[in-house]
């Protein structure tokens, strides 16, 4: 093993090149950010020489848990269901700005931090100046948060005057302003349409609240009294924190709580760089789309994710993204970084509980600014914060696959989790209450598959695993509605060795309702094309949707003693399937709406999968019988049981078919040669495997030798290849109702075996995609 | 002459203290200890009995003559951790039973530990409770407001019944959507199911548990029905052997709830048995702190540190805080419940290191294999070992002399686990048990803190096992200026203490969803009705009816916030008055609990639930009362000195003298370092800490006060 460098690097935020100054282009600190700090700033630097291993791990924990209570601070004090339900998080940070901690709560929303305190840094300092009791406040999410509606509020924590660190937190604002209440505008042109976006600002000094700013605060607000309250608490739990931390330090010295602190980075850094040297070099990456950048488009948009791995570095770039357009697909620089450090945290960092900050320090993210996935002021980025999620999962893919290169990281790999829809219902009761708030249904979504065993069903996102599900009685409760079902769903789930968690169907009628209308928001393609990737020759999981059944019998049901186990089973005079952004379909009295939440990505090749699994799937209703034998090749009889024979004969079936798949067109595998290494066989893939042959090392099938490709190459290049409908999925519906670019589903296969290596929902004119290129 | 029972069963022990009041008002206690006997803990039972009544001198059949038996038991926990359980069919309203598979999503982490909540590749969901076969969905629909919008339609619902007798269901659980607000269909199906199974146990949601949300009412309702038949063949058995030896009073359980029921109440709803036993000595510590005012205040965390589990509790005023739910594995259920939270910290916790990083726990060696010094066969040193190691117990003198520890064995596997860090032995011990204080002192602090209170302002009661051993170091930790470890001398019996302590109490309480302006007719119907139940139940318990104090409670929220605040409100009939008061209680309690601004009252309130609370006392059993023998005196109890090393002192060795525990008198003061010897117990007196022997017989512990 190569020797580790544990010097602390500041690659991850360097962005050499003048622009990124957070006015039009992203703020990302210069490798001499510290230059600009003010004088008046003294930075507390002194750390303990040598900080024993016990005072280390008592200090860990009481940091560890001086952070949580800071996060029950903010929801006891604000008693708010946003923020109950979690939607924050909340961190401690170095004297210039490396996240020590964050919490299991919502991954991404903490990468505004140490870009917002940077900033105030470099350009507050001076004046208005940075003192003991102060707190800024942000939501531009150029400078310092994932998109406006989450805030972040950054106190910096004084010690015998010296700046010793900071706390933060960032947290869901009911409404901040803009062309839709909520804050998910989806039909924002830019970001003139979005809610108001304030850069930092000193909001409290020294221990004061600046009455006029928190006016300028509230202002645009559609609910300023409750978005003050939650003010109060956010700054409340910073000022808990502060105040901890200040008394540990008093404790302790504060030298050595700054040794434990840099301590806890080191090590996440370090552990990470052990785990990236076990890893192969090359390149990973992963094609998403987004649908509709406006309501009404008919088209999706491309991003790609790429990310490089050499030695114990990553380089990170969005090369391949499609240009920002006007409409609500992009994402800020905060964002996209934030999806990523959000994913390594749970997969590859999870022991040092969410102290993941120190990894960081060998990233060096490469992104070009412009693009859909590091947009530029002023294109409108409120509603996108759902295609973070979107990146969350492409991210997800990524590490998942470069995991699978080494036997320990495969363990903890996870195909992606669904993908988010967010309707969101709005309109009077009948009391004359205005209601307007988002089913959050989709933090019911299926997990990704394991290398080990499947998916979670209903388990809630990967990136945030305390996201729940609220109880229906909650939510009838608040809204105007009634949930006729709320199930787990029939092939939901990407269908694999390993499947996928099953997501769930929700279905609701309007009660007690003066006027109803819904919004629709959707994350990359999960209502049209496809919801999680799934990984090594197991299938995505198909899109969910929204759909409005009007005019229905529901009532007449009612009245014979009935409740519909579908919306299928009822007649109606008008069926509508809303697109992924759509703008107010009205539901009346007997009508019926229902969302469809997906599951996670599946894992390896279904036909491998073990038939009585797929026998107790069929029976829990997690996969339908049509799919047991079409996608598993698995035969039940007619009174359920497992016909064994039938199901060796129907996957030979399979395998046959499969042999007549064909080399990838318009693609001319030109050979690289790499010579034998001389190492031994090592996978980096479910089924592909790095090996000598003769005095050439290559990719090979794992199960039947079959050389695919030389070892730099496209192994998908040497497969066999299949383009057929996304309807081949059991359940998939037609993406053409909602795109107008046609959309496929390629599968490829080993020429010598037939094992399925890959399947992917692509745009028919995409090239053949390289998810992994060694080097 | 009456004899007062209490009765604790364990895991492993089952304790009884058995009081002896005369007329003239004098007590005697006594203590019983037996071996638990699973499956058949009434054996156990009947041993600590009998025990005890030899140490009274009295035959078992004259003290159950004119005994009053409370008990605390573990049957139901233990069948669910066991999974011997009944085979449970679940009717849900149609559409909603997968409410119970999909456990809110992430919800179902919330109580988990944050390492099992970090590591996303090997989380699981849990086995469900009812498998899917033995789901049935039923069609009807009640609303929020209490609508019958489906009508139940029978004919199905008794299609759907038998199918589930004929698959063999023991027990049958039924929770409907808004039963809270209508009960209606969830009683019909009951008289349905009766009808076609008349044996079968069966639990409705709104008497289990009717409070809104479903998710958490329905888990509640399984449980009940897991583990109602198990129970009930543990009472019968119980109540046969009880009555074999000649007692004739009714038989009363400890609730979860902080006091006694009627073994026929817990019979229809075992669910307030689980969790009993630590909310034993909760009640046992409020006790102390209001009657004897031992560590001289009404604010009281009690840490109960065990072999696997410490188990934390808080007293605020003298009133022990309540939660609504309980947790079992990742299943959240109402339970009304004192808050009694358990983190993977105790004597058993196993230290190992990883890196260059040394760790305590969260496994745990438990009972067995146990730590290595007990020589069951334990490899992994743990806190026990390590304290071993320090000299801080006596190796001759562990439960009373009943196990001989072996110090070396233990020393020797330290040494190893110290090793990669270039640690003795000594160095690992005295390193982990500061970790181990530190983490406990971290998840008190951090309880704490979620309740909203501030830890220095409280003493601690630190008992159980570990008690002694961690009481200063906790105090220390958390800024506490006093410790408690109460009854030193009876410390095993504790628990049964408490039990013996309680009063009868029922809990009556309603899921309601009223908004502001509340109608006071529906308010006064929902008291009546509630205190009738209380009234039934107390005096079916045979409580006189004069006897019992009612307690009103409402909880209220702000319409579009989320912390649901319980109040005690006044009792009597309402009007437009008594509502306004109502609330502006409600707004008093939240801002003392959140903060003053923290409400938002303009959205207006609603009115969730209301409770009567019934109370009753019954042994009237007061530890104010407890003699536990002469004041003054000189100290005479040192037994001699032994080397300790103390990690609070840099590792420094000193001799430390040793006291027996039980040759101390009321009032004597030991001078820190020191270290007395319980027979159940072994108390640490650091450096600059002063412990006093109390009346009551509890060691109160002053820190920093030494001169």
């Amino acid at each position: 093993m190569a020797d580790l460098d544990p010097a602390p690097k500041l690659d991850q935020f360097s962005a050499e090149a003048s622009g990124w100054n957070g006015r039009q282009q992203s703020y990302r600190p210069r490798s001499d950010w510290k230059t600009r700090v003010s004088q008046n700033v003294r930075f507390h630097e002194e750390q303990a020489d040598d900080i024993d291993p016990i005072t280390y791990e008592v200090i860990r924990q009481k940091l560890w848990t001086i952070n949580i209570a800071h996060g029950d601070t903010i929801t006891r004090i604000s008693g708010s269901p946003v923020l109950a339900t979690l939607d924050f998080n909340m961190s401690i940070l170095t004297e210039d700005a490396e996240v020590v901690l964050n919490a299991p709560y919502v991954q991404l929303l903490n990468a505004g931090a140490p870009l917002g305190i940077r900033y105030i840094l470099e350009t507050l300092s001076d004046r208005p100046g940075i003192d003991d009791g102060d707190i800024f406040c942000c939501n531009d999410p150029w400078i310092g948060a994932c998109h406006q509606m989450d805030v972040l509020f950054a106190a910096p924590i004084f010690v015998e005057g010296q700046l010793f660190g900071w706390v933060a937190n960032a947290g869901h604002q009911y409404d901040l302003g803009g062309i839709v209440p909520g804050g998910w505008p989806q039909n924002a042109q830019d970001v003139y349409s979005d809610p108001i976006v304030l850069p930092p600002f000193k909001l409290v000094e020294r221990g004061e609240m600046r009455k006029d700013l928190e006016a300028v605060y509230l202002r645009q607000s559609r609910l300023p009294d409750l978005v003050a309250l939650d003010l109060r608490a956010q700054i409340a739990g910073a000022v808990f924190a502060r105040g901890q931390i200040v008394a540990l330090c008093n404790r302790f010295g504060a030298p050595t709580i700054k040794a434990a602190m840099r301590r806890m980075l080191d090590q996440a850094q370090r552990a990470f760089q052990q785990k990236l040297l076990l890893i192969p070099d090359g390149t990973w990456t992963e094609v998403r789309y987004l649908d509709d950048a406006l309501p009404g488009n008919r088209a999706a948009q491309r991003t790609q994710l790429n990310v490089t791995k050499k030695g114990d570095r990553l380089i990170i770039d969005n090369a391949g993204t499609d240009r920002e357009t006007p409409g609500v697909n992009g994402i800020p620089f905060t964002s996209w970084s934030g999806s990523i450090t959000g994913i390594i945290s749970v997969s590859m960092l999870y022991e040092q509980l969410f102290a993941y900050g120190g990894s960081e320090r060998q990233i060096d993210y490469r992104p070009t600014p412009g693009l859909l996935t590091c947009v530029n002021h002023p294109t409108a980025v409120s509603g996108g914060i759902l295609q973070a999620v979107t990146m969350m999962n492409a991210a997800q893919a990524v590490f998942s696959r470069m995991m699978a290169c080494d036997p320990g990281l495969k363990e903890d790999l996870v195909a992606p989790c669904s993908d988010f829809e967010l309707p969101v219902l709005v309109g009077y009761d009948d009391r004359g209450n205005f209601f307007g708030q988002a089913l959050l249904d989709a933090f019911a979504g299926g997990s990704g598959a394991r290398s080990f065993g499947d998916g979670i069903n209903t388990s809630g996102p990967s990136y945030s695993p305390l996201s729940m599900a609220l109880n229906v009685e909650l939510i009838e409760q608040w809204y105007p509605i009634l949930y006729l079902y709320r199930k787990e769903d029939a092939d939901g789930a990407g269908a694999g060795k390993w499947r996928g968690g099953t997501g769930l169907r929700s279905a609701i009628t309007p009660y007690r309702a003066q006027s109803m209308s819904i919004i629709t928001n959707t994350a990359g393609q999960s209502v049209s094309a496809q919801n999680a990737p799934g990984l090594f020759g197991g299938y995505p999981s198909v899109a969910g949707h929204y759909v409005v059944r009007r005019g229905t019998n529901l009532a007449d049901e009612m009245a014979q003693r009935r409740l519909p186990d579908s919306i299928d089973s009822l007649t109606a005079d008008e069926t509508v399937t809303l697109m992924a952004k759509s703008n107010g379909a009205v539901l009346g009295g007997g009508d019926v709406f229902e969302l469809r939440v997906g599951g996670g990505g599946g894992y390896g090749d279904p036909i491998e999968r073990a038939p009585d699994l797929v026998l107790n799937d069929v029976r829990s209703g997690w996969v339908s019988h049509a799919a047991a034998q079409s996608i598993y090749g698995v035969m039940l009889s007619a009174e359920g049981t497992l016909d064994a024979a039938a199901t060796a004969s129907r996957r030979d079936a399979l395998r046959e078919e499969r042999s007549h798949w064909q080399q990838p067109a318009g693609h001319h595998a030109g050979r690289h040669v790499k010579p034998a290494s001389g190492e031994p066989d090592r996978a980096v893939h479910e089924y592909v495997v790095a090996t000598d042959r003769g005095d050439e090392r290559v990719l090979a099938c794992s199960k039947c030798g079959h050389s695919y490709c030389g070892y730099t190459d496209n192994y998908k290049a040497g497969a066999l290849s299949h383009e057929g409908p996304v309807m081949l999925m059991p359940t998939a519906q037609d993406p053409s109702y909602y795109n107008d670019q046609p959309i496929v589903l390629r599968r490829y296969c080993c020429p010598g075996c037939q094992v399925q290596l890959s399947v992917e929902v692509v745009r028919a004119d995409e090239p053949l995609l390289a998810e992994m290129m060694l080097t | 002459m009456t004899y007062i029972v209490g009765v604790d069963i364990g895991g492993t022990f089952t304790d009884c203290i058995v009081l002896k009041s005369a007329a003239d008002g004098s007590a005697v206690i006594k203590i019983g200890k037996a071996s638990s006997t699973p499956p058949d803990f009434q054996t156990g039972f009947i041993n600590s009995l009998r025990a005890a009544s030899a140490m009274h001198g009295v035959e078992l059949e004259d003290m159950l003559a004119d005994a009053h038996v409370y008990h605390a038991c573990t049957v139901g926990t233990n069948a669910l951790v066991e999974r011997k359980t009944a085979k449970v069919g679940l009717l849900t309203t149609r559409g909603h039973a997968d409410s119970i598979f999909i456990m809110k999503a992430g919800g179902r982490l919330k109580w988990m530990p944050s390492d099992y909540i970090a590591h996303v590749a090997k989380q699981t969901k849990p086995e469900p409770l009812v498998p899917k076969a033995l789901c049935a969905e039923i069609d009807e629909r009640i609303a929020f407001d209490g609508n019958v919008l489906v009508q139940l339609n029978e004919e199905l619902a008794r299609v759907a019944i038998k199918r589930l007798i004929e698959q063999g269901v023991e027990a049958i659980a039924i929770s409907l959507l808004w039963s809270t607000a209508n009960d209606r269909h969830e009683r019909r199906l009951r008289e349905i199911v009766h009808e076609l199974a008349p044996d079968l146990f069966v639990s409705i949601s709104s008497d289990v548990s009717p409070r809104v949300g479903e998710y958490e009412r329905t888990i509640a309702t399984i449980v009940n029905s897991m583990i109602g038949p198990p129970m009930r063949f543990y009472l019968d058995a119980l109540e046969v052997d009880l009555r074999r030896h000649g007692y004739t009073r009714r038989l009363q359980l400890m609730s979860c709830a902080g006091g006694l029921i009627d073994a026929d109440f817990a019979r229809a709803l075992p669910v307030l048995t689980i969790g009993s036993g630590p909310v034993a000595g909760l009640i046992g510590a409020a006790n102390l702190a209001t009657a004897a005012e031992v560590g001289g205040s009404r604010n009281v965390i009690t840490a109960d540190i065990g072999g696997t589990t410490l188990d934390i509790g808080t007293i605020f005023n003298g009133i022990p805080v309540r939660r609504s739910t309980a947790s079992y594995d990742q299943y959240e259920y109402y339970a009304p419940t004192l808050d009694v939270r358990s983190v993977g910290s105790g004597g058993g916790s196993i230290i190992h290191t990883d890196g260059d990083v040394m760790r305590v726990g969260p496994r745990s060696a438990a009972a067995r294999p146990g730590p290595i010094c007990f020589g069951r066969g334990g490899t992994e040193p743990t806190v026990a070992d390590a304290a071993a190691v320090l000299g801080y117990f006596n190796p001759d003198y562990f439960f009373g002399g009943q196990i001989t520890l072996d110090v070396a064995a233990a020393r020797a596997a330290l040494a190893i686990v110290g090793k990669p860090l270039g640690l003795s032995a000594d160095q690992t011990a005295a390193a982990a048990l500061r970790i181990v204080d530190s983490q406990m002192a971290d998840a008190i602090w951090l309880t704490v803190t979620q309740q909203g209170y501030d830890a220095r302002e409280f003493v601690l009661y630190s008992f159980g096992g570990g008690g002694g051993l961690h009481a200063t170091a906790l105090a220390r930790e958390l800024g506490a200026k006093t410790v408690v470890v109460p009854l030193s001398n009876l410390a095993a019996g504790w628990s049964a203490f408490g039990i013996a302590a309680s009063d009868a109490l029922v809990t009556a309480p309603c899921g309601i969803g009223l908004s502001s302006p509340f109608d006071p007719a529906l308010i006064n119907d929902r008291w009546r009705a509630l205190e009738a139940q209380v009234f039934e139940r107390l005096i079916a318990q045979g409580v006189p009816r004069d006897a019992v104090e009612l307690e009103h409670h409402a909880e209220i929220k702000y319409a579009l916030q989320v912390n649901e605040v319980d109040v005690v409100v006044e009792g009597g009939t309402y009007d437009a008055a008594a509502v306004d008061g109502m609330v502006i209680a409600f707004e008093h309690e939240y801002e003392r609990l959140f903060g003053k601004g923290s409400g938002y009252a303009a959205a207006g309130f609603t009115l969730t639930g209301l409770q009567v609370h019934g109370r009753a006392k019954l042994s009237g059993v007061s530890f104010g009362a407890i003699d536990s023998g002469e004041a003054g005196g000189e100290v005479a109890a040192l037994k001699g000195s032994r080397d300790v090393i103390w990690y609070a002192k840099g590792g420094m060795t000193v001799s430390t003298p040793i006291y027996t525990g039980p040759a101390l008198a009321i009032d004597n003061e030991i001078c820190g370092p020191a270290i007395i010897e319980y027979p159940d117990t072994t108390i640490i007196v650091e450096h600059d800490a002063v412990a006093k022997i109390h009346p009551s017989g509890s060691v109160v512990i002053t820190l920093g006060s030494k001169a």
